[in-house]
């Protein structure tokens, strides 16, 4: 089947987030890749989506330092038998 | 010196050195609540503590605390989660600001002006479904198979919150660039 039946704008942008996810099966996968190819106005969408997700993956999860913590801590693992 | 204290002095160097990423990441799935997420880490790596003798030295430590945290604030959320909660639907929010955007600012650039701290604050303030899914999947990179084990909840759903849970965070950013004047 080659790379399948081509897909319209609307088939494309339900699947943006499984998409950019790597969720997707191969072959709706490679779909997508390919209308993003061809559709001028798809393709700008999903860079924009990409880029807002990088940007939430990238700076959402940073280690905290808590010196309080630290220190209940060590006097919590000291009281363990 | 005893095997007790051997084994402490292992766990402090193997498994204390992740502290701060574990605090990190109990603040967000949390929502920035320290003494809860302070709890939190205390209650995983004492639970860990105990499970010491069958964590595999060289295998990847910070990796299983991690998985430890989650699965202790999981089960607190899970046990919370009689009452249904609700989480209004905001029909604003679930365009993408793409269509705002479109001509200004195609490649999203005014991410870039938004400090660290509004995107966090932007993540804490997602009711806490959304939240925790966004944590889950964006944050520890876990698939939505995984999220769905995890938070007890279908596939189908995972999609439908994190879906919702972006389009927010996006709306959120959006309106904050704006009125800082990042955007005309």
């Amino acid at each position: 089947m080659g790379e399948g039946a081509p897909i319209d704008c609307q088939a494309a942008l339900e699947r943006v987030y499984e998409y950019l996810d790597g969720e997707l099966d191969p072959d709706w996968s490679e779909k997508i890749t390919v209308h993003l190819e061809r559709c001028r106005k798809c393709y700008p969408y999903f860079d924009f989506e990409r880029i807002f997700l990088d940007h939430i993956r990238s700076r959402g999860f940073v280690p905290e330092r808590s010196e309080r913590l630290e220190r209940r801590l060590l006097e919590a693992l000291r009281e363990v038998e | 010196m005893s095997e007790e204290h051997d084994k402490k002095a292992q766990f402090e160097t193997e498994a204390l050195v992740h502290l701060d990423v574990l605090y990190g990441l109990a603040l967000r799935l949390t929502g920035g609540d320290a003494s809860r997420s302070e709890d939190l880490v205390q209650e995983a790596l004492l639970k860990a503590y105990r499970a010491w003798d069958d964590f595999t030295l060289g295998s990847n430590c910070r990796a299983w605390l991690m998985t430890i945290l989650r699965n202790t604030f999981i089960n607190e959320f899970r046990s919370q989660q009689r009452r249904p909660q609700s989480v209004e639907f905001d029909e604003v929010a679930e365009r993408s600001v793409f269509a705002e955007l479109e001509r200004s600012d195609p490649q999203g650039e005014f991410f870039e002006r938004i400090i660290d701290a509004e995107v966090i604050a932007a993540i804490d303030e997602l009711p806490e479904d959304f939240r925790v899914a966004v944590v889950l999947s964006d944050l520890e990179g876990l698939s939505y198979q995984e999220v769905s084990e995890i938070m007890g909840i279908p596939v189908g759903t995972v999609k439908s919150r994190l879906f919702r849970a972006r389009r927010r965070l996006q709306a959120r950013l959006y309106r904050y660039a704006l009125e800082m004047g990042y955007l005309s």
